[in-house]
């Protein structure tokens, strides 16, 4: 801001100052602000922009996709140190005079992003003029921020001298960058608190030294029942591997084995192709660090040695299969040692393993022979370590400040490193994102065209790796559930259902049935949400804007149900270990049946708006297409695959939460083309008002919450009256509960797909490993690449088809 | 509106009251782009940086040259376009005409238009009108 402003003592000074009026009136008012939407705050920000928010009245209602139009730069969301870069050239590309807006925790500071690969405040790098708090700020928040900007260049700024090429006055944005140590301060604890160890730190890795978790008893995990299918499998593989593979007892979800790594390939090759087996499917591959194990012993083998297989592993590779006749999963373990790890590829196998065994190299360091193209994926070309390790630093905090100079230091790989053919003279390497109106969010394809047809694609992934497995490591049990809310940010609940899967079968809890419909129903509220904003912007995507603004409409009724009953909109973090937050309140069932009423006339509207549109078609019928072989080959899940003719859904074909208690179909379609994706969700809106309607009407009484509190937060009346339940809300929401040593993965099916939590507990208040398996990290892989020697246009039809979401990607 | 003249020789406007308007006309819309430039560099707030002078491509540096051999596979579709757009001219002219040219004039054209037209067909049929990836299919 200004220092003051300049007194007026001559004509010529009264005539600046009525031009510099007029001048900042004309700012003020037509302020265009480029969108920099990193992640879930844009979703509101987007919602300021729409009928009831309705920006336009303050004049400024039109978001720019190019900086060279824009005088405003908002930027909402997580800054990522791989996006940070891409931030700041779009800063510098707008021309002057301009603002900054930053909207949201992440923005401001980094928010509870304290994690390696997020920059803790976006002012480190540009200068800011307006921030706006909240995680995420509401679409008012927006608005009233950009009122705040709209007084400070009507009050602040004197454009007239610089103008006029005269000395003095200024207009536009004069903060300065901040410093860390100087102007700005990222310590947690606080100016004068250096002192004192910082919040949790005793609690957590690589010490514990303030853990009290082994005081405590938990009862073991329970044990699943192999069934007779899993056991004669069982000893069909005893058979074939003989000592090569060892089944591990006590399994709470599914059967599990361990595999010796010189004979996996075999085994996995076996279990794929096998009549009786069957697992068609690769859903997930991920590994483990074993060296911060508590009962490894204090002489960790860390380069003692040669390693042997005496030597507990030093990390362990983690297969997950479906099949999908028996509608079972399998895992399958593999130890691997030494200071420079290495296993074998099973690309051959499983195409789809590429991206996971990238991730697991990036993650983790490990090796794999024989893989076609193993590089980094989500971390920058030149980070250095694997951040999943153990030793690798967690909090971006403990890490060098990072400034202006890494932002100008750390670009992105080149396109040529994408793409095929770059060199040749016909053709243009595009850069497709990951400041796209396109993309939904910060992915970044590469595009080797050759006039309109593209004749390669590549993918960059990982400008929205905000570190959530490593969070998983040091956040107990209940505090990750605010963070699973923005794996998937536009599906809310429907995360906090997938993680609370897995916990509550590694612990035995179970859930009250009134709680378990609670659930359901707000889970499909998500769902019709994420829809409804994917059917809006894909139809927008390929030329058809109207849809848009209903879907808005709609999602607005249902974020105020969302909002009567959790009390938050995107994020509303509502379930808890062994039921919900609290009981749902009056008045509830009224805006339910409300928007049961309205809803299905509006799902009319929408069918006559884009079904009989004839260029709706023309783009999306015949393109795109997928067969069913290859959507089981890549891993799709969810919609994407019910598009290929695949009836596949969790929710009924194995059942949680209280699914099987709801009748409703899985809709599909064979065509496999963006047209049958758009149809199945369509369908799928019908099929989860159906199920609200159910729930509704069928709303057991009872509790929200389980009666034994070992692991849950318990209910705040039974806290006020006996000391047993004070007892545990004390212990539960402080250092949390401890969970009892084993594993467990359960996933969902969120709107995308199938999203699971592989949690590995060590016997600790926080897990030793979380692992999170996104739909779309499957599809980014697979599908945009069907598009190869089509138009670019049909590229976008496309994308705007898979609804993919970058933070369940990356992560 | 006035009614045309029958003689056809005074279609056209006359030349010489025109010269002036012209010349007016010509230096005002001079004036007024030597103005606009003027102010918008004068006024216009100048702060160049290198970033600036950079295309935009998604916040990423591009790849290459733009100025490269470019397949222009709606080429053919362009050139179409402009020799049918060129032929329109013709009859614009005829219709001013209309009531000079009689039935001669109307025959004539009815001609010339079914002559496009088959032409049209034509092409639609030669595949003249596809481009994209799907016309080599
Ligand atoms: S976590 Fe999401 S909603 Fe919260 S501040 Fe960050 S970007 Fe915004």
């Amino acid at each position: 801001m200004g220092s003051g402003i300049p007194r007026i003592n001559k004509t010529s000074d009264a005539l600046l100052g009525a031009l510099d009026n007029l001048f900042n009136w004309a700012h003020k008012n037509s302020l265009w602000p480029l969108f920099f939407g990193l992640s879930c705050c844009f979703i509101e920000e987007a919602a300021a922009f729409t009928s009831r928010y309705d920006l336009a009245r303050f004049g400024s209602e039109v978001l720019r996709g190019s900086p060279r139009q824009a005088d405003l730069l908002i930027i909402s969301g997580t800054v990522f140190k791989k996006a940070a870069p891409m931030v700041l050239r779009l800063y510098e590309q707008m021309s002057d005079p301009k603002w900054v807006i930053s909207m949201g925790s992440c923005a401001n500071s980094g928010g509870m992003y304290d994690v390696y690969s997020v920059l803790q405040g976006v002012d480190q790098i540009l200068p800011v003029d307006v921030y706006i708090p909240g995680c995420p700020p509401r679409p008012e928040a927006l608005e009233e921020g950009i009122i705040l900007l709209q007084k400070k260049i009507g009050s602040c700024e004197r454009p007239a001298r610089p103008v006029l090429h005269r000395a003095g006055g200024w207009e536009g944005t004069t903060a300065a960058i901040l410093e860390d140590g100087y102007t700005k301060t990222r310590d947690t604890r606080g100016p004068g608190f250096e002192g004192i160890a910082e919040r949790g730190t005793s609690l957590t890795p690589p010490r514990f030294w303030g853990s009290r978790s082994d005081l405590m008893w938990t009862p073991p995990t329970p044990r699943i029942e192999p069934t007779e299918r899993e056991k004669s499998l069982a000893d069909a593989l005893r058979e074939r591997f003989g000592d090569f593979i060892r089944p591990i007892e006590h399994s709470v979800d599914m059967p599990a084995y361990d595999v010796d790594g010189s004979r996996i390939k075999d085994v996995l090759r076996y279990l794929k192709t096998s009549p009786e087996a069957h697992f068609v499917r690769l859903d997930d591959v991920t590994a483990i660090d074993e060296s911060a194990r508590r009962d490894r012993g204090v002489t960790a083998p860390e380069g003692e040695g040669a390693p042997s297989s005496e030597h507990p592993p030093d990390y362990t590779l983690v297969y997950h299969l479906l099949s999908y006749e028996s509608a079972s999963r399998i895992r399958l373990k593999v130890g691997v040692r030494g200071s420079d790890p290495a296993a074998e590829t099973i690309t051959d196998i499983w195409p789809c393993a590429n991206w996971y065994e990238r991730e697991v190299y990036d993650m983790f360091g490990i090796r794999f022979n024989g893989h076609p193209d193993l590089r980094r994926i989500l971390m920058p070309p030149e980070w250095q370590g694997h951040p999943l390790r153990k030793s690798h630093v967690y909090r971006a905090t403990e890490m060098a400040p990072y400034t202006l100079e890494d932002a100008r230091a750390m670009q992105p790989l080149d396109g040529r490193y994408f793409v095929e053919g770059a060199d040749r003279d016909d053709t243009i390497i595009l850069n497709y994102g990951p400041h796209h109106l396109g993309t939904h969010g910060v992915c970044r394809f590469v595009l080797a065209l050759r006039g309109e047809e593209i004749v390669d694609l590549g993918a960059d992934i990982g400008y929205h790796h905000r570190a959530a497995e490593k969070i998983g490591e040091r956040q107990s049990w209940h505090q990750f559930i605010p963070y699973t809310d923005r794996i998937d940010y536009m599906n809310g609940v429907n995360n906090n259902l997938a993680y609370l899967n897995s916990v509550e079968k590694l612990a035995g809890v179970t859930v009250p049935d009134r709680a378990r419909f609670i659930r359901v129903m707000l889970a499909e509220m998500f769902r019709i949400n994420s829809h409804l904003i994917w059917a809006g912007t894909f139809l927008h995507d390929i030329g058809m804007m109207g849809l848009n603004f209903y879907a808005f409409r709609e999602r607005e009724q249902l974020m105020d149900i969302i909002e009567l009953i959790t009390g938050g909109r995107l994020h509303p973090s509502f379930f808890r270990i062994g039921g919900v937050a609290m009981d749902l309140p009056d008045g509830w069932r009224e805006a339910v049946d409300a928007f049961v009423r309205i809803f299905p006339s509006r799902l009319k509207e929408y069918a006559q708006l884009a079904e009989r549109n004839p260029i709706v078609k023309a783009r999306t019928v015949g393109i795109g297409v997928l067969s069913k072989e290859e959507a089981i080959e890549w891993g799709l899940t969810g919609p994407n695959l019910r598009a290929c003719g695949v009836e596949w859904d969790l929710r009924k074909k194995m059942p949680y939460a209280a699914y099987d208690a709801f009748d409703f179909e899985i809709p599909t379609r064979t065509a496999g083309d963006c047209y049958a994706r758009y149809l199945v969700r369509m369908d799928e809106l019908r099929q989860s008002l159906r199920i609200i309607e159910q729930a509704a009407r069928n709303m057991p009484p009872g509790r929200h919450i389980t009666e034994d509190y070992r692991y849950a937060v318990p209910d705040k009346r039974d806290t006020l009256k006996d000391i047993e339940s004070l007892i545990h809300h004390f212990v539960n929401v402080t250092r949390g509960p401890k969970m009892p040593k084993g594993e467990a993965y359960v996933p969902g099916e969120v709107a995308r797909g199938e999203q699971g939590y592989y949690v590995v507990s060590d016997g600790m208040n926080m897990a030793y490993r979380m692992r999170i398996r996104g739909p779309d990290f499957a599809h980014l892989q697979a599908m945009p690449r069907k598009i190869i020697g089509r138009p670019i246009a049909d590229f976008q039809a496309m994308l705007g088809s898979m609804d993919f979401i970058m933070p369940d990607c990356d992560r | 509106m006035e009614p045309l003249p029958q003689n056809g020789a005074h279609l056209l406007s006359p030349w010489e009251p025109g010269v002036l308007g012209l010349a007016v006309y010509a230096g005002a819309a001079l004036l007024m782009l030597a103005a606009i430039l003027f102010l918008t560099s004068w006024l216009g707030e100048h702060k160049p940086g290198p970033a600036k002078d950079l295309p935009y491509e998604s916040g990423i540096l591009p790849t290459g040259s733009p100025r490269i051999l470019y397949a222009i596979p709606f080429y053919l579709v362009a050139t179409f376009f402009l020799i049918f757009d060129v032929e329109a001219l013709y009859v614009f002219s005829w219709a001013v005409a209309f009531n000079d040219l009689g039935w001669t004039g109307w025959l004539q054209m009815s001609v010339f238009i079914a002559v496009l037209f088959i032409s049209l067909i034509y092409v639609w049929k030669k595949g003249g009108l596809d481009w994209g990836p799907e016309s080599r299919e």
